[in-house]
């Protein structure tokens, strides 16, 4: 066997754990919850049959689940079309403050009572901020570092989360600690509705990078080189990161601004396929923020027994240890 | 300088607004024979003693500790961005303290005084070991997000504990946000203890910590022990966290708006700097939680919350002004 016959054989092998891990989470996403139940049951329940369990599967663990899959691979895709972008590990849209500033919109059209397509609000949210991030990160002189726009990111960051948990204050009581599960993260009782509402734009946002690839690994080898084979470097990096902005708009919209999922998702799918090139990094990062999501939905609810913990919490506690490793990293590679 | 002078004036404003203003108007004539002639059946008298007092005193204490360790912090690590809040120092007292209440099943003050600074002075090496590794020591950039991370982790592990013992949503936002609220069953006398001590040995040790921000170097050939000083500053500053979170909670952000305002009115003196952040610290908690108790009546926001709306646009000035290739 040759070495790359045989690097090739290793790759279809980490394939496959992804996928695998993918799948076993989704199947114990819908047996594992209050009602243990076993597989014969939801077989039943999707084929369509009647009976207590047939509407749990179908109303309650099947929507979840696959919102949260949808979700976690736009934040995924999202996160690391944006690392890519900006060439810098750290830089993705919930570190940056984009998510947060989705989370705050949501939270505005809330508080006053504003009827909107939540999918809208939040892409909107995320646009202004991240509008507000690049023009309050640039510099006359130095132009837009990505590193001073991950901190002044983070700055907008606290401050959505400071005004958004203000608002919060203002709803009545059983709005407000709904508001609080959600601007952690949560994906509590979400319907068939959310399925839609993630799964259209989700895909045709996808489609849209998909569409792009070849201008993102072009503008991966540098402006100039990229200007020479016939790339507008300026407009497609703003088409990237419109794509970016709505991937992760998507994802808050269903799910809330769960923290590190956009972060963790790109470098961990690289880690675990070993893919290199743009188009296999891109879907495996959307593979692992998916799975990502529903491991953390899936451990949140069943971890302790009568505690719904929030989404946001898990994801903090994979993630943080997770982004502190990857900054030891960056420090001890003088990358920072 | 001659601003310096109008601080007192400033904390004077503050400590009386805090005293009489919120959702019940305390008219000055009752406080005052609240406290020369208490009549236990006044609801005026009552709520001056119970609550507006111990209120004023964590106010007090933690304004003052918060505002003092962001100006140690700050000259040690010439890094306009390290706060105790945001590098997760604050967090890592809270967190200890919920661990303890956790363990010991009871959440007392014998725990949060013995917990709270063993806390606060882990995440501290925590944070200073994850952002000083490698060449160049601990830069503005690398502190900055690593106290960041460590805080959010901090934050989660305080949030989740807090969810197992099934506590009130209140006790939660005390330990995740901070306030003053909870005010009447902290350590008060033990933490004004505390922070007055390190109070005391910070102003006595400003010339040494002036030294090092001239750079370890320079500050050796002038005489001084670089490391020892540090350490010294160091633990000051844990200590100030430690007595703030136990009173108050873990308030982010008072010790990157207190030292920034200092600076601005009495210049670059250390010493200067730390008696404008002893006036200043309280008197912005204060008027913040004042205006807490004020915008939403009837309902209240925490004092941690109102800081956290001033200090995220300060925090974006600041981080605005950092260059990521400065070494500090």
């Amino acid at each position: 066997m040759t070495a790359g016959a045989k690097g090739a054989g290793m790759g279809s092998l980490r394939w496959t754990i992804l996928a695998t891990a993918l799948l076993v989470v989704t199947v114990l996403g819908i047996t594992l919850g209050e009602t243990a139940m076993p597989l014969a049951e939801i077989w039943k329940g999707l084929r369509g049959e009647e009976g207590p369990a047939a509407l749990t599967v179908r109303f309650l663990r099947a929507p979840r689940v696959l919102t949260a899959l949808g979700a976690g691979a736009c934040l995924g895709l999202s996160g690391a079309l944006f690392q890519r972008l900006l060439r810098n590990p750290l830089a993705s849209p919930d570190l940056m403050g984009f998510a947060p500033g989705a989370g705050l919109a949501m939270m505005i059209t809330l508080a006053f009572g504003i009827t909107l397509p939540p999918p809208l609000v939040s892409a909107t949210g995320g646009v202004l901020a991240a509008l507000s991030v690049a023009i309050l990160a640039h510099r006359r002189d130095e132009g837009l570092a990505p590193l001073r726009l991950v901190l002044v990111g983070l700055g907008f960051g606290f401050t959505c989360s400071a005004l958004a948990a203000f608002l919060m204050l203002t709803l009545p009581g059983p709005l407000a600690l709904e508001a609080q599960r959600w601007l952690s993260g949560s994906l509590a009782a979400r319907g068939w509705g959310h399925v839609a509402q993630i799964w259209l734009p989700g895909l045709i946002l996808i489609l849209l990078l998909v569409l792009q690839v070849r201008a993102l690994s072009l503008l991966d080898l540098g402006d100039d080189l990229a200007q020479s084979l016939g790339l507008r470097a300026g407009r497609a990096r703003m088409w990237l990161a419109a794509t970016g902005v709505g991937l992760m708009a998507a994802g808050v919209a269903v799910a809330g601004p769960v923290a590190f999922v956009p972060l963790m998702a790109g470098p961990l799918g690289a880690a675990i396929t070993g893919a290199r090139r743009i188009g296999p990094a891109l879907l495996a990062a959307a593979l692992t923020g998916a799975l990502i999501t529903c491991g953390a939905d899936l451990v949140a609810r069943a971890a302790v027994p009568g505690v719904g913990l929030p989404l946001g919490l898990l994801t903090g506690l994979l993630g943080a240890p997770y982004l502190l490793w990857r900054l030891s990293l960056e420090i001890e590679r003088g990358g920072l | 300088m001659r601003a310096g002078f109008l601080l007192p004036l400033a904390l004077l404003i503050a400590v009386l607004l805090a005293l009489l203003v919120g959702v019940r108007m305390i008219p000055p004539a009752a406080a005052w024979a609240a406290l020369t002639s208490f009549d236990p059946y006044d609801a005026d008298h009552v709520a001056f003693l119970d609550l507006r007092l111990p209120r004023l005193w964590a106010g007090l204490i933690a304004g003052t500790a918060l505002g003092l360790a962001g100006v140690i912090l700050r000259a040690l690590t010439r890094n306009p961005l390290a706060e105790p809040g945001a590098l997760g120092i604050n967090a890592g007292a809270a967190l200890a303290v919920v661990t303890g209440a956790l363990i010991a099943g009871r959440g007392d003050g014998g725990i949060v005084v013995a917990l709270a600074f063993p806390g606060a002075l882990a995440s501290m090496i925590a944070v200073f070991f994850i952002g000083g590794m490698g060449r160049g020591g601990a830069g503005p950039m690398r502190l900055a997000l690593a106290g960041a991370v460590l805080n959010a982790l901090l934050l989660s592990l305080t949030t989740g504990i807090v969810l197992l013992r099934s506590e009130g949503v209140e006790v939660l936002r005390f330990w995740t946000v901070g306030s003053l609220t909870q005010a009447a069953g902290r350590p008060l006398a033990a933490m004004a203890g505390l922070v007055a001590l390190s109070a005391l040995i910070a102003l006595l040790i400003a010339p040494r910590l002036e030294l090092l921000s001239l750079g370890d170097s320079m500050a050796r050939g002038l005489g001084a022990r670089a490391g020892r000083v540090k350490a010294a500053g160091l633990i000051l500053v844990a200590m100030l966290a430690a007595s703030s979170v136990a009173v108050a909670g873990p308030i982010a952000f008072l010790g990157l708006i207190v030292p920034e305002l200092a600076r601005r009115i009495v210049g670059a003196g250390l010493r200067a700097q730390m008696l404008a952040a002893l006036l200043l610290g309280p008197a912005v908690l204060l008027l913040a939680d004042v205006a807490g108790r004020l915008i939403l009546q009837p309902g209240e926001v925490r004092a941690g919350l109102m800081v956290g709306l001033v200090g995220g646009p300060v925090f974006i000035a600041l981080a605005r002004r950092v260059r990521p290739g400065a070494l500090a």
